[in-house]
């Protein structure tokens, strides 16, 4: 019973950082249909912004936190303007490609100035917690507490406020969202920039807990694709149930049929609900 | 910071190059982006040492005519397609020696070392297969890794118990291990838990194998592929309350693995002794240090010995074209470089091309390293 509470515990944490990772790929991919590759990309250079304000400016880690989230964020939203904005109109393989393309420099620009080597982030609060015979460590907690808050602000954000709206409307249909008078390239940069501050914010609540290193986003990078092709490409709660749906099939699969399938349950998984529903879980723009 | 250390090395091959009558280059084949990128660089940096070392010193004799080097590296990404690939291009520049460090990609490409063009493979891995298939031309660096399993096994079953618990990386290397030290533990008449193996390259959170592998209620925890993720799994297990021992694969460094986690969580590990604890490797530690900015491994420090001992081989045959007369002085290069050179004691090289280097295991105990004993030793 206390593995089972534990490995619970285990899966909604990382449920979480998938969520929240899923979440602003989600939200680029129903706004602007593009597939973002660089996705990966921006979580990885959210870590490392995070780890350089805490070692180099020596601030603590919740402005760290911050810090990375809004650099990320601008990032992003200037790579809509050089890269994706200016190829709305080319086929759609040519932004897919620059994806890629960005992806690929990113990791070689945070190489080159970082270094190969694996860096670490020590944890805000250290230490665990005892509830009820499974061990937690506080980060875990923190993470949890975290992506509640985040999705919950998301949510409030697309669903209560006048900003949040024009995104919604823009992803259920742009043409018409055009036609009622939503500026359709402030709603794209908008976006973008929030898919990057979620993925900074993901990447500088789980760095804790693993290492930080150039290639870590490719892994994130296939883990969330599989999410929102599972929840809808396109689709906010897709993106959550998908994210945790995912969590609990590695976690909970690993535990009880074999870890060497851990992967494998996650990917048949996805088969499956495809096989089922084609577009996903839950229609895009809901 | 790479152009950064390049740079000197670069200026130095030119310099040296203007001075001296020839230039030999030598390839390397190994990860230098995605994740083992670090461990690939490690390894470059040992022979770029090695190589700027013998420059410095005005490069060696070869037949009368002053020889220079330079590394020519390629990234293969730690797949042994690339490396396959890269040897081949490798070998069209004319180049005889090459270096390759994961034993994915010798395999592949120890069957192309006597075909035109023949090269010396200089093959950084444990692995005893590489020993296996005979091969003619390679010249392999570390002490095989079926040498610690009996070892580490007798020394945690005494100090903990005999319940083992699995979770070590899924490389092919990583499960190799994790067979033998599987056997090898059931030999010695304790019972192994079931494998929770997760591969190290792509597991996010190791918290879930870790709570399963310790549901079991195991005494010691067999760990280890890479040394970063290896100290996570630490991590994981010593938070989730496990007051065991580990049996630390060599292919994780304790100088590593401690940097991320406090050393007292490594208390009651057998692993392999840190380079800088050897007896004699001092000046070397401090020089690679003030050069790299970190503590050299034995990927440094096995790499270095092996550059400096196929420049005297070189010398010694005075050939630094003909790979067979190379491959065939290096047990004389071996016993007549002096241990500045090699770092590890060097007592030759086996006919099978097997460097014979002084090895030591080791089990932390109050943050501190105990040497152990070794009752027989596979060369």
């Amino acid at each position: 019973m206390t593995t089972l509470l534990q490995q619970l515990f285990n899966a909604v944490a990382l449920g979480g950082v998938y969520a929240l990772v899923a979440l602003g790929l989600t939200l680029v991919y129903g706004v602007m249909r593009v597939p973002n590759f660089a996705h990966g990309g921006l979580y990885m250079l959210g870590a490392y912004l995070t780890y350089a304000s805490l070692t180099g400016l020596g601030i603590g880690y919740v402005p760290s936190l911050l810090l990375a989230a809004i650099g990320v964020a601008l990032l992003a939203a200037l790579m809509e303007r050089v890269i994706f904005y200016p190829l709305r109109n080319a086929p759609h393989v040519s932004p897919m490609i620059a994806a890629i393309g960005v992806l690929f420099f990113l990791e070689a620009a945070v190489q080159l100035i970082w270094g190969p080597d694996f860096k670490q982030i020590p944890a805000p609060i250290n230490g665990i917690v005892e509830i009820g015979g499974v061990i937690v460590t506080w980060q875990r907690l923190i993470i949890i507490a975290a992506s509640v808050v985040v999705v919950l602000a998301l949510n409030y954000f697309l669903k209560r406020t006048l900003t949040g709206a024009t995104i919604e409307a823009m992803s259920q249909n742009r043409e018409g969202a055009r036609l009622v008078g939503i500026n359709t390239n402030r709603v794209g940069m908008l976006t973008f920039a929030i898919s990057g501050l979620l993925a900074a914010a993901a990447a500088a609540l789980i760095a804790p807990t693993l290492l930080v290193s150039p290639s870590m986003g490719e892994v994130m990078n296939l883990k969330v694709f599989a999410i929102i092709i599972l929840g809808g490409m396109g689709s906010v709660p897709g993106a959550i149930v998908g994210a945790f749906l995912l969590s609990f099939a590695e976690t909970f699969g690993g535990a009880f049929i074999s870890l060497d399938f851990a992967d494998v349950i996650g990917f048949a998984m996805l088969v499956v609900v495809l096989a089922i529903r084609p577009q996903g879980l839950f229609k895009r723009g809901t | 910071m790479k152009t950064r250390l390049l740079f000197p090395a670069l200026v130095l091959a030119l310099a040296g190059s203007a001075y001296a009558d020839k230039v030999v280059n030598i390839g390397y084949s190994g990860p230098l982006s995605g994740g083992a990128a670090s461990y690939g660089k490690d390894v470059q940096s040992g022979i770029e040492m090695g190589i700027n070392d013998i420059n410095k010193a005005g490069g060696v004799t070869v037949g009368g005519e002053k020889v220079t080097f330079k590394l020519v590296s390629l990234d293969d990404r730690y797949l042994p397609n690339e490396t396959a690939t890269n040897v081949k291009r490798l070998t069209s520049q004319g180049i005889d020696v090459i270096f390759v460090p994961h034993a994915g990609g010798i395999l592949t490409v120890q069957p192309m070392t006597t075909r035109d063009p023949a090269f010396l493979l200089v093959a950084y891995s444990s692995e005893p297969k590489i020993l296996e298939a005979k091969n003619p031309l390679t010249f392999m660096l570390p002490p095989r890794y079926d040498n610690y399993l009996q070892p580490f096994v007798s020394t945690q079953i005494k100090a903990f118990g005999k319940k083992l618990g699995m979770v070590g990386t899924t490389s092919a290397y990583g499960k190799q291990w994790a067979d033998a030290v599987t056997e090898e533990w059931k030999k010695e008449g304790g019972t192994v838990g079931s494998n929770n193996g997760v591969d190290y390259g792509t597991t996010v959170d190791y918290s879930a194998a870790v709570t399963k592998a310790l549901s079991e209620k195991p005494d010691v925890l067999f760990i280890g592929g890479p040394s970063q993720p290896t100290a996570l799994v630490v991590k994981a297990a010593r938070e989730q309350g496990f007051k065991g021992g580990f049996i630390v694969m060599d292919q994780a460094k304790f100088e590593q693995m401690d940097q991320i986690v406090p050393i007292s969580y490594l208390n009651g590990s057998v692993g392999v002794l840190p380079t800088k604890e050897f007896a004699g490797t001092q000046l070397f530690v401090a020089q690679y240090q003030r050069l790299y900015k970190k503590i050299p491994t034995s990927e440094a420090a096995l790499n270095y010995m092996g550059i400096n001992v196929i420049a005297k081989a070189m010398e010694l045959a005075g050939t630094t074209t003909d790979p067979a007369k190379i491959k065939g002085s290096l047990d004389a290069a071996a016993r007549a470089l002096p241990q500045s050179k090699t770092i590890f004691k060097m007592k030759g090289v086996s006919a099978l091309g097997h460097a014979d280097a002084d090895f030591i295991i080791a089990s932390v105990k109050d943050g501190k390293y105990t040497k152990l004993r070794l009752d027989t030793v596979f060369k």
